[in-house]
């Protein structure tokens, strides 16, 4: 009973959110002149209009879910960390090079390249974790920077020693890795494939370890009050290489699906121009980090840009609209953020002091 | 005399929980009337209602005989109602003087005059009784000078009759002393007070009637002549107190051995532990005494395994655990009730269950997951036995009084079975039936084995509950006293750092 109603509300937030978001995207629709109902019924179908578009918005929801429970779960540890762009950038271009060069069975391949992925985004997340240990270098910081150094660097890497020079076209981006290490569609014709199979388990995998585990307990203690968690005996150097790790490698395993799945090579840009990560870094915000909660929101963020697609294939209502509706959302979620950030801030400042 | 403020048959609904039922109670002019009763009996209800931050679901609120509806604290100052909270509400890099006018400052043109502020202040200061140097910095003043400063704020905004909450809680012997002396004073000059407190020889002291408050029920009022601080328990427990006294102990090994330890302070200050050296036997309650900040803390913080010192040793259940991690420490057989408890002992936003299981972590390990279900059984066990009042285990502990809250702590510490105890101000906030179950069960502790080492800020409890007694003073051990030789006026003497002028 408890579980379903604390899931409930996980569930709740996302979609009282994005209610308020479609109310300030129909104001601007009517400062167009336009039919709010109309665009909106345009932006419904065009992302569950049918089992096409239904499968496309999970498709792109895939990577957004993934992201976001790695960063739902460092949130709950009190690790602000804001790499998942970066991590899910090295774990795409470990998962491509994995694909392309290591022999054996197809299967064998696409499975190495997965946990490859997923191993190079938690290393590399893993790393800001080190710094801020080490040397106390805020990890805000940290990962967004290293967010840039991943990025450039994976593009360099494709622009110059793993370019593909088969074809005619200068595109940045590895060669095609083989059909058989490819992420299997789940239904033939559609775009949704087994990432998404991934993603969901993960979602009720990480449910389970942060509400129900051991160390899911002391992580989400340390989160809460980090003086607490030392009083009763919770390792913080060990609990930060766990979050952070599984973070990045969720973040790096979200890289590989796209890459075994969709692009079926990595192609500059195309992780970072979607903005999956930021869209994860949303859905966890939107849902308090409550696992389930960040799936929902995932489909739902997800579900907007596919829906905004439809929009200005059908109407004279502009793509922006959807921008409109997203950045009502943002704001929401980073006064939000912003005050969580400052609480911790404030908490820590007051220890001892008396007045 | 005049009555200045008057409740009449107030009630105060939350849904279906009635927090106060049918409050009549009065305040006339020049009289100090204390408000008692345990954790969660309605006091700061009541108080909220006065001070205009709830309204009443029924009765009347009269000032000065004419009916009032305050809605928020503006109002309630405005009818000279003034309130000093249990947490000091200062600007610590603003003077005194600023602190004080802030709201009413004294202007030249349009700037702030500070010198007319601080004339203001000194002469204010001077006419109650209560000096204060209005130049210095609020958060360089001791806490007797900060509530000082927090009394004349609201002498200042002109309030007659003054709401203290819990005045005592972190002052000094000495400074309680004065501050009754000072309100006793400013009674003498007319101005009226409510008095909130746990502590009975405070109310004793200075109170010239008690109301008690039991279950948001008034179960009596009387004039302090007339009563006596066992009738005023009875009133507030609703039964007899049972006295406890230390039985002679035949203490055994030693459980917990310090020798020596330093812990070095910032550049250029004092060491914050200097030489200590101390040990706790089985069968032993050894109390540390001190005006809080003497070293208490890092003390404390040194055996649990927070803190590194800088030299010395910390042996527990025969094993050297020196800079040993907490976990290793607590499993060698610590078991700690921390001094504060919102900062070290739980998690405001953590659920009771979860601030239950800190400590507990691998009792309730069923194959990597928690089992909930036997921790729940044991919860329940707690909350009957320390009658944890709580909507359930499910409920955020922000949501606790603080008094249930440390007694859930208690509870969770007295169940980690392990031979030694640091038990830090155990008793801070808590009502006089819950400060009984702790104290008893410290003794039984103590009966059975257990050695504990008891900081508490409070000398009465000090004095109660230990075989021997170490004073602490400028992070070192200023003096040891066995249970038979002490005395109040000694410790404080030693608190001080009386000994070492002498």
């Amino acid at each position: 009973m408890n579980v379903i109603k604390r899931t409930l509300l996980g569930m709740l937030q996302p979609v009282v959110a994005v209610l308020i978001g479609l109310i300030a995207g129909a104001v601007a629709i009517l400062l167009i002149g336009d039919s709010v109902v109309d665009t909106y019924r345009e932006m419904w179908n065009g992302a569950f209009g049918s089992f096409y578009f239904l499968t496309n918005t999970l498709t792109r929801a895939t990577p957004i879910i993934l992201t976001g429970l790695g960063v739902a779960l460092a949130f709950r540890a009190g690790f602000f960390n804001m790499g998942a762009t970066g991590q899910m950038v090295l774990g795409g271009l470990a998962a491509a090079i994995t694909g392309l060069y290591m022999p054996g069975p197809g299967w064998l391949v696409m499975i190495m390249a997965l946990l490859v992925g997923m191993v190079v985004g938690g290393l590399w997340s893993l790393f800001a974790g080190y710094m801020d240990a080490r040397f106390g270098v805020n990890l805000l910081i940290s990962t967004l920077l290293l967010n840039y150094i991943a990025s450039l660097f994976a593009g360099y890497m494709v622009s110059f020693p793993l370019k593909d020079r088969t074809g005619s076209a200068a595109m940045s981006q590895t060669p095609m890795l083989e059909a058989d290490v490819w992420l299997p569609k789940l239904f033939s014709g559609m775009s949704l494939h087994a990432g998404f199979i991934l993603a969901v388990l993960a979602a009720v995998a990480i449910y389970i370890f942060i509400h129900h585990s051991v160390a899911g307990y002391e992580i989400r203690m340390l989160g809460n009050n980090p003086f607490f968690a030392a009083y009763g005996g919770v390792k913080r150097g060990r609990m930060m290489v766990v979050a952070m790790l599984t973070s990045g490698a969720l973040a790096g395993l979200a890289g590989a699906g796209e890459v075994l799945g969709t692009q079926h090579r990595y192609l500059d840009g195309a992780l970072t121009s979607a903005d999956y990560g930021w869209s994860g870094i949303m859905a966890t915000l939107l849902a308090s980090s409550h696992p389930i909660g960040t799936a929902v929101a995932g489909i739902l963020l997800a579900a907007l840009q596919t829906g905004a697609m439809g929009v200005e294939r059908n109407t004279n209502v502009p793509l922006e609209v959807a921008s409109v509706i997203q950045a009502t959302l943002t704001l929401f979620v980073s006064a939000r953020f912003g005050y969580l950030f400052l609480k911790r801030r404030k908490e820590r400042k007051n220890n001892g002091s008396a007045v | 005399m005049t009555v200045l403020l008057e409740m009449q048959g107030i009630t105060k609904k939350y849904g279906d929980f009635t927090a106060n039922h049918d409050i009549h109670f009065d305040v006339r002019k020049g009289e100090i009337h204390a408000l008692v009763g345990e954790n969660g009996a309605g006091k700061t209800t009541m108080m909220r209602m006065l001070y205009g931050m709830e309204q009443p679901t029924a009765g009347r609120i009269l000032v000065n005989g004419k009916e009032v509806h305050f809605h928020d604290p503006s109002q309630a100052i405005r009818h000279g109602i003034g309130m000093v909270h249990q947490h000091f509400m200062l600007f610590p890099s603003f003077t005194l003087a600023e602190n004080i006018v802030i709201g009413g400052e004294p202007k030249k043109g349009a700037f702030f005059d500070r010198q007319s502020a601080a004339d203001k202040v000194r002469e204010l200061g001077e006419r109650y009784g209560m000096p204060i140097d209005p130049w210095k910095k609020a958060g360089d003043c001791p806490l007797g000078i900060q509530q000082r400063t927090e009394i004349l704020k609201v002498l200042y905004q002109g309030a007659d009759v003054i709401i203290l909450d819990e005045p005592t809680g972190v002052l000094t012997p000495g400074e309680v002393k004065e501050l009754l002396a000072a309100i006793k004073g400013l009674a003498a000059q007319g101005k009226s007070f409510i008095l909130i407190t746990h502590k009975l020889h405070e109310v004793m002291e200075a109170a010239d009637r008690i109301t008690v408050l039991r279950d948001g029920v008034i179960t009596g009022q009387m004039a302090a002549n007339d009563t006596d601080e066992e009738q005023i328990s009875r009133l507030m427990v609703g039964r007899e107190l049972v006295q406890m006294s230390r039985a002679a102990r035949e203490p055994g090994e030693k459980v917990l051995d310090i020798q020596a330890i330093k812990l070095a302070g910032g550049k250029g200050s004092k060491p914050l532990l200097d030489d200590v050296s101390l040990s706790v036997r089985r069968g032993e309650i050894v109390g540390i005494a001190g005006i809080s900040g003497n070293g208490q803390s890092e003390l404390l913080q040194v055996i649990s395994g927070l803190r590194q010192p800088d030299r010395g040793t910390v042996e527990l259940n025969g094993a050297d655990v020196t800079g040993a991690p907490v976990r290793q420490i607590r499993e060698q057989g610590l078991a700690h009730i921390p001094e504060d408890r919102y900062l070290w002992g739980a998690s405001r936003d953590a659920t009771v269950l979860d601030n239950g299981l800190m400590g507990h972590q691998q009792r309730f390990r069923k194959r990597g997951l928690i089992d909930r279900s036997s921790l729940r059984k044991v919860m329940n066990e707690w909350v009957q036995r320390f009658a944890i009042k709580t909507g359930s285990l499910d409920t955020q502990a922000q949501f606790l009084s603080g008094g249930n809250l440390q007694k859930l702590i208690a509870a969770r510490e007295f169940a980690q079975q392990q031979p030694f105890l640091i038990a830090a101000e155990p008793t801070r906030g808590v009502d006089v039936g819950a400060m009984e179950l702790i104290h008893g069960e410290l003794l039984e502790r103590c009966r059975g084995g257990d050695g504990i080492l008891l900081v508490s800020s409070e000398l009465t409890e000090i004095l109660k509950l230990s075989d021997r007694i170490l004073v602490m003073y400028e992070g070192r051990i200023a003096g040891e006293l066995t249970a038979e030789q002490a005395t109040e006026e000694q410790i404080s003497l030693l608190m001080a750092g009386g000994k070492r002028q002498s």
